[in-house]
C-alpha cells in the first residue's frame, strides 16, 4: 500500500467512552490501517468489537480520544465541526438500518437533497431537482418516488435512499456501516452489486463494515479482523480466507455456514467459545487469550503488535511470530 | 391464469416492481385520517370548533354587552314561574326583591310595574298595572304569590322559558349568555397564549438541554426540578400577586411556570432521537445545527409537544379559572369563568343557574380539549397505524 495514494489513514486511532462510576470502555484501541484509492477494506468482527465505533469516529460523529485520521493526507482528527465542513464533502457515510437512518418526516426527495443544501451546491432549485431525480434514477429509482415519504418504501428501496443521499456529494470515501445486514438475502445482492458498479463508476474507495464474512469476500480487496476494539489481523481479502493466521480469525471463518451439508460434517469444528469479555475491563497481554485454545503464558502478559508475518499479511499473535 | 401456467414467469419491467401502488399520504394526512376515525377525538374536536365560533361570533349577535348593568332586572332566572295576569295573554313575573314584572305569552319581559302601596298588616303590596288597575302581590306565606281579581292567592305558577334573558341574568342583571361568551373568550384566548408561549420556552429550553446533553443539561434539569417542586399553583398565586389585575399578568403568570412539563417532554424526545441514525446521518452530510433541530429533531418530536400542549390547555384554562375564583383573577367588570362562578357563589341557593352555567361551560371546555388531545396522541402514535 503506497502512501500517496491512501485516501484514508487511520493511525493509532483510539476511542475511550467514559461511563458511570469512572470506569472506561474501550471502544477502539490503538487501530491502524490505510485504504488506498479505488479500493474497499472489509472491516469484520464479531458485535461489539468496535466495528461501528471505529467507523463513526474515523466520520468524526465521535471524538476520537487519540490518534490521526488522514483524509487524503490531511489530518481531520483535531478539526473543530466547522473546520470539517469541507472534509464531510469527501467522506460520506451509508448506515446500518434503513428504517432509522431516513427521517420520516421528510420526503425523498428532501433527504436527498439535505447533502446538497448542507454544502450550498445548487445555485437554483431546478438545478437541484434535476440532480435529485439523475441521482435516484442511478440507484433505480425513478422520478415519482421523490414526493413520498420514507415510511411508503420497501427496506431495500429505503438502503438505495440512503446510498443516494451518500453518493450525491460525490464522495471520495464512502464509509458503509453494515449497509446490508439489516435488508433480507434477497435484496443484500442486489444493493451490494450497486455498491460495487457505484465504486467502477465513481473510482470510490470504501471502508465496509461487516459480520458476514462471505459477504465482506465477495465486496472487499483487502479484509481487517477487529477483536475488541484492536485490529488482529489484516490483509488481502482472498489470502485470509485461504490462511487465516490469528487464532481469532480462524475461528469466525469456520462460523460461516457451508451450504452443502455433507461437506459441513467434514469441516473441522473450531468455532470460537465463550463471550467477549468487557470492553471495559479488556483482558491483559493478547485481549484473545481468554478464549483462545492456543494461548500461553505469554499471551497473557505481553499484548502482541502487529506485524507482517508475510508480505501484506499482518497479523497481531505472539504464536505466529515465535 | 389457468392451472398449467401457474408457475410461468411473468414478464415485467423493473420499473413496474418499482412502483407503489398506494396513494401517498403525508404524515400529517395520515394523522388526520387516524385523528377522524376516532369517535371521541371527533366529537371533542367539534366541540372545540362549536366553542370558539360561541365566544368569537357569539356577541356580534346579542344585544347586551357583558358589562351592562340593570338592577331591575337582577337574578332573573332562564325558566320563570309566572301567574296570570289582569289581562289576557299577560303575566307577572315576581322577583326576589318582591317586585312585580310583565311577561308576556312568549315570555319576554316587558316591563317593571310601579309599587302603590305596601300593606304590612297584610303582608301585601300593590301595584299599578294601568291607569285603574291594581294587582297585589300576596308575601304572607310561601310561595309568594299574585292575588286574582276576587282577592284570592294563586297557588299554583305557570313555568315559561325566559325569552328576553335566554339563560337568565346575573345579580347585577347582567345577560350571562353574553357573559359566558365574552368569559369563554377570556378563558380561551388565556389557554392558547399561554399553551403557545410555553410551548415555545418548553422547546427551546428542553431543545437546547437535550441536544447539548451532558454538564448543560444536568444543570437545566435540575433547574426545572427545583422549580417543579414548588406547587406551580403556588408560584402563579405569588407572581400574580405581584403583578396587576388583568388579563396581560394572568397570562405572565401562566406562561412563567407552566413550561417546564413541555421541558422534561421535549428534552426526553431529544436524548432519544439525537443519536438515531437519521440524526447522525445529517451531522454526517454537514448540515448545521440549527438544519438538525429544525428540520430532523423538533418534527420528529412534535407528536409528544402537541399532546402535551393540547394537554397543557385544559390545565391553563382550570388555572385561569381558579384564580378569578379566588379573586385574583381577570378584574371586573371584564366576564371570566371563574368570576363568574365566584360571584354566584354568594346567591347559591336562590340562585343556583348562575353557578352551574360557567361551570358547564368550564366541564365542556375540558372534556373537549382533553379529548382532543387524547385523540392527538393515539392519532400521532404511527404503531397505531391502519
Amino acid at each position: 500500500m503506497k502512501e500517496e495514494t491512501a485516501v484514508l489513514q487511520v493511525k493509532g486511532l483510539t476511542k475511550h467512552f467514559p461511563v458511570a462510576g469512572h470506569k472506561v470502555v474501550h471502544a477502539v484501541d490503538d487501530v491502524s490501517f490505510s485504504v488506498s484509492r479505488g479500493k474497499t477494506l472489509g472491516l469484520v468482527g464479531e458485535s461489539g468489537c468496535g466495528k461501528s465505533s471505529c467507523a463513526r469516529t474515523i466520520i468524526r460523529i465521535y471524538e476520537p480520544t487519540a490518534g490521526k485520521i488522514l483524509l487524503d493526507g490531511d489530518d481531520i482528527s483535531l478539526l473543530n465541526q466547522k473546520q470539517l465542513l469541507p472534509y464531510r464533502k469527501k467522506m460520506q457515510m451509508i448506515f446500518q438500518d434503513p428504517y432509522a437512518s431516513l427521517n420520516a418526516r421528510m420526503t425523498v426527495h428532501d433527504i436527498v437533497a439535505e447533502p446538497l443544501k448542507a454544502h450550498k451546491i445548487c445555485s437554483s432549485r431546478k438545478e437541484e431537482n434535476e440532480m435529485v431525480s439523475d441521482m435516484l434514477a442511478r440507484v433505480g429509482l425513478n422520478r415519482d418516488h421523490a414526493g413520498r415519504y420514507a415510511h411508503e418504501f420497501s427496506g431495500g428501496q429505503r438502503q438505495r435512499v440512503g446510498i443516494a443521499r451518500a453518493l450525491i456529494l460525490k464522495p471520495e470515501l464512502v464509509i458503509c456501516d453494515e449497509p446490508i445486514s439489516a435488508l433480507d438475502v434477497s435484496i443484500q445482492a442486489q444493493v451490494v452489486n450497486m455498491l460495487r458498479n457505484f465504486q467502477e463508476e465513481l473510482g470510490l474507495t470504501y471502508l465496509f463494515i461487516a459480520h458476514d464474512l462471505s459477504m465482506v469476500r465477495y465486496v472487499s480487496d483487502d479484509v481487517g479482523v477487529m477483536y475488541l476494539g484492536q485490529l488482529v489481523e489484516k490483509c488481502e481479502a482472498d489470502e485470509i480466507y485461504r490462511h487465516p493466521l490469528h487464532p481469532y480469525t480462524a475461528g469466525l471463518l469456520s462460523s460461516i455456514p457451508v451450504p452443502n451439508p455433507r461437506l459441513a460434517q467434514e469441516k473441522e469444528k473450531s468455532g470460537l467459545e465463550g463471550d467477549l469479555p468487557s470492553p471495559i475491563a479488556p483482558p491483559s497481554g493478547c485481549r484473545f487469550h481468554t478464549r483462545c485454545p492456543y494461548a500461553s503464558s505469554c499471551c497473557r502478559e505481553e499484548a502482541p503488535e502487529l506485524k507482517e508475518a508475510s508480505s501484506g499479511h499482518f497479523v497481531a499473535c505472539h504464536r505466529i511470530h515465535n | 391464469m389457468t392451472e398449467e401456467n401457474k408457475w410461468e414467469r411473468v414478464s415485467g419491467s423493473t420499473e413496474e416492481a418499482e412502483r407503489i401502488y398506494r396513494k401517498s399520504r403525508s404524515f400529517l394526512g395520515d394523522v388526520w385520517f387516524r385523528f377522524r376515525h376516532k369517535p371521541t377525538a371527533l366529537l371533542g374536536f367539534i366541540l372545540v370548533v362549536i366553542l370558539l365560533v360561541f365566544c368569537l361570533a357569539g356577541p356580534a349577535f346579542t344585544p347586551y354587552s357583558y358589562s351592562e348593568q340593570n338592577n331591575k332586572l337582577a337574578s332573573i332566572p332562564p325558566l320563570l314561574t309566572v301567574y296570570p295576569g289582569p289581562e289576557e295573554g299577560s303575566y307577572l313575573y315576581i322577583t326576589q326583591g318582591l317586585k312585580l314584572i310583565e311577561v308576556d305569552e312568549d315570555g319576554n319581559l316587558i316591563r317593571q310595574l310601579k309599587k302603590k302601596k305596601d300593606d304590612n298588616t297584610n303582608k301585601q303590596t300593590s301595584f299599578t298595572w294601568d291607569d285603574d288597575t291594581l294587582v297585589y302581590l300576596d308575601y304572607s306565606r310561601l310561595p309568594n304569590t299574585v292575588l286574582d281579581a276576587d282577592g284570592n292567592r294563586i297557588e299554583t305558577g305557570l313555568k315559561k322559558w325566559n325569552n328576553t334573558y335566554r339563560l337568565g341574568t346575573d345579580q347585577l342583571g347582567r345577560d350571562i349568555l353574553t357573559r359566558l361568551m365574552y368569559g369563554t373568550r377570556i378563558s380561551l384566548m388565556v389557554a392558547f397564549i399561554a399553551a403557545l408561549v410555553n410551548m415555545v420556552i418548553g422547546i427551546a429550553y428542553g431543545g437546547i438541554s437535550g441536544y447539548l446533553g451532558g454538564r448543560t443539561d444536568t444543570i437545566m434539569m435540575r433547574i426545572v426540578d427545583i422549580i417543579s417542586t414548588i406547587p406551580l399553583t403556588l408560584y402563579v398565586i405569588l407572581i400574580k400577586m405581584c403583578l396587576d389585575d388583568g388579563l396581560l399578568s394572568i397570562i405572565i403568570a401562566l406562561s412563567s411556570v407552566y413550561w417546564v412539563d413541555m421541558a422534561r417532554v421535549v428534552r426526553g424526545e431529544m436524548l432519544s432521537l439525537k443519536n438515531q441514525e437519521f440524526v447522525l446521518a445529517a451531522r454526517t452530510i454537514g448540515s448545521s445545527t440549527k438544519t438538525i433541530l429544525l428540520n430532523h429533531l423538533i418534527p420528529n418530536a412534535m407528536g409528544p409537544i402537541l399532546v402535551t400542549v393540547t394537554m397543557l390547555i385544559p390545565s391553563a384554562i382550570f388555572m385561569e379559572a381558579f384564580m378569578s375564583f379566588i379573586g385574583i383573577g381577570i378584574a371586573p367588570p371584564m366576564a371570566s369563568l371563574g368570576t363568574m362562578c365566584n360571584d354566584a357563589t354568594e346567591t347559591l341557593r336562590t340562585n343556583p343557574y348562575q353557578l352551574f352555567l360557567p361551570a358547564l361551560v368550564i366541564c365542556i371546555i375540558m372534556f373537549a380539549f382533553n379529548f382532543v388531545g387524547d385523540g392527538l396522541r393515539d392519532a400521532l402514535d404511527p404503531k397505531l397505524k391502519k
